[in-house]
């Protein structure tokens, strides 16, 4: 954990390994030089791959899980389509004909030890709050708030009685869901509002925060609550119904909701970010529910079933802060059908054995520091959680090729001996067609871009080997092979022969060598030919015709000529019927004919052709 | 409109002019030189200006259309990727501060766009997919830049590369204008004569036709170097005669299709095209083989004729020959057709030696003409009128269809075979007379060009006259020697090439080729094409493929590559070695044809004089083609002139004789995977014969 860390943070921090101490003292000094150059040398790629990762975190381009050996952090399955049928999207769109009902208690910290049992019940008011589209007046969205009711829900309910005893619920109409008002809905959500009485709680509750916290700020605005006193102390949470693409954000299922102060507006959309911040400090995922005040519910769509078959919302890019929280909700249990369940479980319980991996960092053929990573299999430098051996070392071989990693296999776990790529040139590998078809973008940051059409092949379940760690092991003999960043094919951008500028994909396929004839040629035959002063322009215009006939079709052979004049004759029979040289060009046969390149029949066949286009009413 | 002004002018000096007398004249004809030759500059200038200006609009239209396409893509916004991008702690940012409070400081988030990689230099060139000759250059066209540095180092450079061209630079004024008064200002000279003339003219009514002999003694005195009074006297009497608008020069037939169509002999109607068309090349004037043989000495392979022995219609003149024949009948067509054959036939260009007849129409059907001609008439001739053309028509075709009048008469399609009958009668004395036999014997005239090609000819005859050792290849050159058998006076003999098609010689020559008789795909040495270096002929290789499916790609013969161009798709890239490289697009086998190395056809002194510029800018296309020739691919070439040199090369390069000419392919060493880069061995060709591309470079290039 610790070396991660250190790698993550861009510098690497040395640990004093025992071999060094024992060196003399004047060697010391040119050791330590050693050890700066070291550092240096790591420190640029360490670097880039952080600030690559922080990159990835804000943008990303591409999700790890449609990497095949990061496929297990795909927790979507399948199986559902098996018995996809078309009629469960009208399902899915009748969900919003079903009443949500809600039946909650609220809860705070252990309250029972202290407390008189002077309150056992708070008023909960759930608003249902809907942002609709902006209309071309509007500044912002605008933003309706409908209350859907009020009621005394237990607070604080002893755990014993909580599975007895049903809670007070609260109905949210089908109706309200229905896009019937002047303004487009955009999303939908909940509006938890609960109010205490009494200054007594509050002050409880106060003083409680800022006993964990312990932060000034904290205390300055617990104070703040006291000073508010005599008012109802009010709690808020919100919670989405249905997002902006109208999917269904919230299933079936008991949720636990932390609730924050008024003063603390709830998480808005714009600000949510996967780390849960409290008070500028981080708190672990779970944190805030054991310490914060929470609202307890159980969510039930009534009406049909059909509401599982909404697909889960897929688990954003997880990094070691994020791992598994959501924002401030945390379904208790989910309602997710039990294979994703268990096949979770089963990602999951691999790295649960004790790994250890020793990352052993070598410079100039010497161990110079070694890092160990208990039980993590989180990339070092960019925080990405590989889950499983095999996936890190193929992310840390691909992702960051300014290393190189040999696995060696070790009692405890794994050995993973990093050094310098020597060879690293930052050239591209990938395919190159990706790096011109968008020249300055091969990835798009801002939305979809029109791409140029290029045809990949894809295989259907291709063949790949098993993933074995044994791919990863040093190879004995052809080692800097494996080094070389060799691609075979077009691995690199072509360019115009006669204008310099990048080829583009759609243009790899036209040979700019087709041309028999290009166009300077064909002028130069005509210049040349119009240079002549003792030639008429009559020849000069049949020359010309023919040559450029001749240039085109690419004769080789005397016998072609036959066949050639006939042709000539068909493309530009027209043309010297329109400019008057029939005659010439008759002059032109007989003396192909007496070339011996023609035949009698030809010219007699050409002739009666021209004659034919001339004047078409003659047969 | 110069002269005009200038003759009134010499209208108030009338008066004058015999008391100046040759004084006077030479003055003006100074002043009136002067006076063209600033008309001229302007003139120049003018037509500069408008070259500039045309150029320029091109330019324009070019830009036009470049932007229009331009419009129509879609190219993602800069700015807007990055501000989605740098919504982020990391963003940097520009600040600008202005320093006056009523001014905002401005912040701009700070973008960087991606560095492009400037790619390797190269310099223009024309693409070409077939060898062009050019003749030698007489004049340096352009002193070349290699920078500074090596112009400081190495100044002699420069000095000896001028004396190369004999101190001739292209555009130099100083030098060229005597040379150019040498050479090519007859015409300036007599137009300025004309000029004095109309001078002299306008004041003196009685010479008004021509001018008097002062004028031309003034200029003979101005200008010694052009001859005598009496030679300037004949110029311009040459060059005022034709004022005619629209009229040609003497030797010019005119046009058979225009207005003034003349009636002229069957040589002068075909003169053009016989002497321009390349029998080699199939075009005129063509630009690989300069010198082109006339077709008047070639043989008739065959005799073939398609004659309807049956009359064309009812006017048709055989009604009237019948008639004729019903009074004779022992003279059978077939049997006049044979025994008139050895006689000459009018206008015909053929030679007596014609014997075995190959055409398989059979004896019968191919009879030429019905009788010989009787030259008798059974009626009188309908009075019709023979345009120019018309005649000129008729005796180019009765020198190729004979006594066909009726195939004569469509071809020629205003007049009836019996009108054509009838002009073949009336013509028969002039035509009989023709003695065409010996006219074939002297070649006509070659076409003038503007240009002189007498550099190209003195060089080449020099080049004959080296002699080389024996495993030198020299450049093909059809043999044309009348009545002699090709042997060891024979030019092909001589040169160690084999007697083309293109030969005037006898197909049963000794010395031509065979061809192959092959069944597989001629790329072993089996194949005697392929073991002599040769590509298949397609007129001689009939059983391998090479004759057969022009427009497929797929020939069962794998030697007939180079004439059909049939190469590989190469793409341009930066090479991984140096500068440029070409890039394979996809794989090859062994010894497959990948491209003919194709470039400027110069002589090996042109080549010397080329190769030392070349070997200063450390760039070199030439390449070795024979003893005589060098292919050049620097100004023109395909994409193969990329190819870099390497000592361990995946292509060859070989030298082959394509249908007489010699070319060069590049084939493939080994097998060539996608996107490989193609190298070859520059030092290919006998003993190393190829100097130009110095062998020196090899460290540097590798």
């Amino acid at each position: 954990m610790s070396g991660g860390s250190c790698k993550a943070n861009g510098a690497v921090y040395p640990a004093s390994s025992a071999g060094m101490n024992s060196v003399k003292k004047p060697k010391m000094e040119q050791i330590q030089a050693d050890h700066e150059l070291f550092l240096q040398a790591f420190e640029k790629p360490t670097q880039i791959y952080r600030y690559l990762r922080t990159r990835n975190l804000i943008a990303p381009i591409f999700l790890h899980r449609t990497l095949t050996f990061m496929s297990h952090r795909n927790i979507r399955t399948n199986a559902k389509r098996k018995t996809f049928q078309v009629d469960d999207l009208l399902q899915r769109v009748q969900l919003y004909h079903h009443n949500l009902t809600i039946s909650a208690c609220f809860l705070t910290e252990k309250p029972s030890q202290n407390s008189e049992n002077e309150q056992t019940s708070v008023s909960l008011e759930v608003l249902l709050v809907k942002v609709c589209h902006k209309k071309r007046k509007d500044v912002s969205c605008p933003v309706k708030q409908v209350p859907t009711g009020k009621k005394q829900v237990p607070l604080n309910p002893d755990s014993n009685q909580t599975k007895l005893a049903p809670y007070p619920s609260l109905l949210v109409s089908s109706s309200e869901f229905e896009p019937s008002n002047s303004h487009m809905v955009k999303s939908y959500s909940l509006l938890f509002r609960v109010s205490l009485a009494g200054r007594r709680e509050i002050m409880f509750i106060s003083s409680h925060w800022a006993d964990v916290t312990e932060t000034p700020s904290r205390k300055k605005r617990s104070s703040s609550h006291r000073e508010e006193d005599g008012s109802t102390e009010t709690y808020v949470a919100q919670m989405t119904v249905f997002d902006k693409n109208r999917r269904l954000q919230l299933l079936d299922g008991e949720y636990e909701v932390s609730m924050q102060g008024m003063e603390d507006s709830p998480v808005s959309k714009k600000r949510a970010t996967w780390e849960t911040i409290l008070d500028g400090k981080r708190l672990p995922p779970f944190e805030t529910f054991s310490q914060g005040p929470t609202l307890q519910f159980t969510l039930r769509w009534t009406g049909d079933a059909g509401a599982k078959s909404t697909a889960p919302v897929a688990k954003p890019l997880s990094t070691r802060n994020s791992d598994g929280s959501s924002p401030m909700e945390t379904p208790v249990k989910d309602s997710l059908s039990m294979d994703i369940q268990t096949r979770r479980e089963l990602v999951q319980c691999e790295p649960r054995q004790k790994l250890r991996i020793f990352y052993q960092f070598l410079y100039n053929n010497n161990t110079r520091q070694q890092t160990e990573a208990r039980d993590d299999l989180h990339c070092p430098w960019c925080t990405l959680n590989c889950r499983r051996l095999y996936s890190l070392l193929k992310h840390l071989k691909l992702s960051h090729s300014r290393f190189i990693f040999n696995y060696v296999p070790h009692p405890k776990g794994a050995r993973i001996d990093v050094s310098i790529n020597e060879c690293y040139d930052g050239s591209y590998v990938g395919n190159p067609q990706d790096i011109h078809s968008q020249p300055g973008f091969a990835f798009s940051r801002n939305g979809p871009v029109k791409r140029t059409a290029v045809t990949h092949i894809l295989v259907c379940r291709p063949k790949r080997t098993k993933p074995s760690l044994s791919e990863f092991l040093e190879s004995e003999d052809g080692e800097l092979e494996q080094q070389r960043t060799y691609v075979s094919g077009h691995n690199r951008l072509y360019f115009h022969s006669d204008s310099c500028m990048p080829l583009r994909p759609q243009e790899m396929e036209e040979d700019s060598e087709d041309e028999r004839d290009p166009e300077w040629l064909r002028e130069k035959t005509a210049t040349q030919l119009e240079e002549f002063t003792d030639v008429n322009e009559g020849e000069k215009e049949v020359m010309k015709l023919w040559n450029l006939h001749v240039m085109q079709k690419g004769f080789i052979a005397d016998n072609q000529m036959n066949q050639a004049s006939m042709v000539f004759v068909e493309t530009c029979g027209p043309f010297i019927a329109r400019r008057n040289l029939c005659r010439n060009f008759l002059l032109h046969l007989v003396s192909m004919h007496d070339f011996n390149l023609v035949s009698l029949a030809t010219i007699d066949r050409a002739m009666a052709r021209l004659k034919r286009t001339v004047d078409p009413a003659e047969r | 409109m110069g002269a005009v002004c200038r003759s009134r002018s010499t209208m108030v000096l009338t008066g004058k002019r015999s008391e100046k007398g040759p004084a006077c004249w030479k003055r003006r004809v100074k002043s009136e030189y002067m006076r063209l030759r600033q008309l001229k500059r302007f003139r120049r200038a003018d037509e500069v200006k408008s070259m500039f200006n045309t150029n320029r609009q091109k330019i324009m239209d070019r830009t036009d259309v470049l932007n229009q396409e331009w419009k129509t893509r879609r190219i993602q916004n800069i700015l807007s990727a990055y501000q989605t991008l740098y919504v982020s702690p990391l963003r940097p940012q520009c600040t600008v501060d202005s320093g006056f409070s009523e001014f905002p400081k401005q912040v701009i988030p700070l973008k960087t766009l991606n560095a492009v990689a400037s790619v390797p230099v190269m310099y223009s060139w024309s693409p070409l997919q077939q060898n062009f000759m050019v003749e030698d250059e007489t004049v340096l066209h352009n002193i070349p830049y290699m920078g500074d540095e090596i112009l400081d180092q190495d100044g002699t450079f420069i000095e000896e590369l001028i004396k190369n061209y004999d101190g001739k630079v292209h555009g130099d004024r100083g030098e060229r204008r005597p040379e150019a008064l040498v050479t090519s200002s007859y015409t300036r000279a007599c137009r300025r004569a004309g000029c004095c003339s109309r001078n002299h003219s306008s004041s003196n009514d009685s010479s008004k036709k021509f001018p008097s002999d002062k004028i031309f003694e003034a200029i003979s005195a101005m200008f010694p170097d052009k001859g005598s009074t009496e030679e300037l006297k004949e110029k311009y009497k040459e060059l005022t005669e034709p004022q005619l608008p629209g009229a040609l020069p003497p030797e010019c037939t005119p046009n058979i299709d225009g207005p003034n169509a003349r009636s002229v002999q069957r040589e002068q109607s075909l003169h053009s095209f016989h002497t321009l068309f390349c029998r080699r090349c199939f075009k005129y004037d063509c630009f690989l083989h300069p010198f082109h043989a006339t077709p008047n000495t070639y043989k008739r392979k065959n005799m073939e004729s398609l004659v309807d022995n049956k009359p064309c219609g009812s006017d048709c003149y055989m009604h009237l020959v019948q008639a004729e024949e019903v009074k004779s009948p022992s003279k059978r067509p077939a049997a006049a057709r044979r025994r008139g054959r050895p006689s000459s036939r009018p206008g015909s260009p053929s030679v007596s030696s014609e014997t075995k007849d190959t055409d398989s129409d059979g004896e019968e059907g191919t009879s030429r003409s019905p009788t010989p001609v009787t030259l008798k008439l059974t009626c009188e001739p309908e009075p019709v009128d023979w345009s120019g053309a018309e005649a000129s028509l008729f005796r180019v075709l009765i020198g190729t269809y004979y006594d066909n009048y009726c195939a004569i008469a469509r071809l020629i399609g205003t007049k009836t075979c019996r009108q054509v009958y009838e002009f073949r009668v009336k013509e028969s004395s002039i035509i009989a007379r023709a003695p065409t036999e010996d006219e074939d014997e002297d070649t006509p005239p070659r076409k003038k060009r503007k240009k002189h090609r007498l550099w190209a000819t003195h060089c080449r005859k020099i080049q004959l006259k080296k002699d080389g050792s024996s495993n030198h290849v020299y450049n093909y050159q059809p043999c044309d020697h009348p009545r002699q058998p090709c042997d060891s006076s024979c030019p092909c003999v001589t040169a160690q090439n084999f007697c083309e098609k293109f030969c005037q010689c006898s197909s049963e020559c000794q010395n031509r080729f065979p061809g192959c008789r092959c069944k597989a795909q001629c790329n072993t040495k089996q194949c005697p094409c392929y073991l002599a270096v040769r590509e298949c002929d397609p007129d001689l290789c009939l059983t391998c493929g090479a004759a057969e499916h022009w427009d497929s790609k797929n020939v069962s013969c794998k030697n007939c590559s180079i004439q059909r161009g049939a190469k590989k798709h190469l793409l341009l890239a930066p090479s991984d070695v140096a500068g440029w490289g070409i890039f394979i697009k996809e794989p090859v086998h062994k010894n497959e044809f990948i491209s003919e190395y194709c470039g400027e056809i110069i002589s090996q002194d042109e080549a010397d004089r080329r190769g030392k510029v070349y070997d200063k800018y450390m760039c070199s296309f030439l390449f070795n083609l024979n003893n005589d020739f060098v292919v050049d691919a620097t100004r023109k070439g395909n994409k193969i002139r990329f190819a870099n040199h390497s000592v361990n090369p995946n292509c060859y390069a070989k030298v082959m004789m394509v249908n007489g000419d010699h070319r060069i392919g590049i084939f493939a060493k080994r097998a060539i995977q996608t996107g490989e880069e193609l190298f070859f061995d520059y030092r290919y060709s006998q003993a190393d014969a190829l100097k130009y591309v110095g062998i020196e470079r090899e460290l540097e290039m590798a």
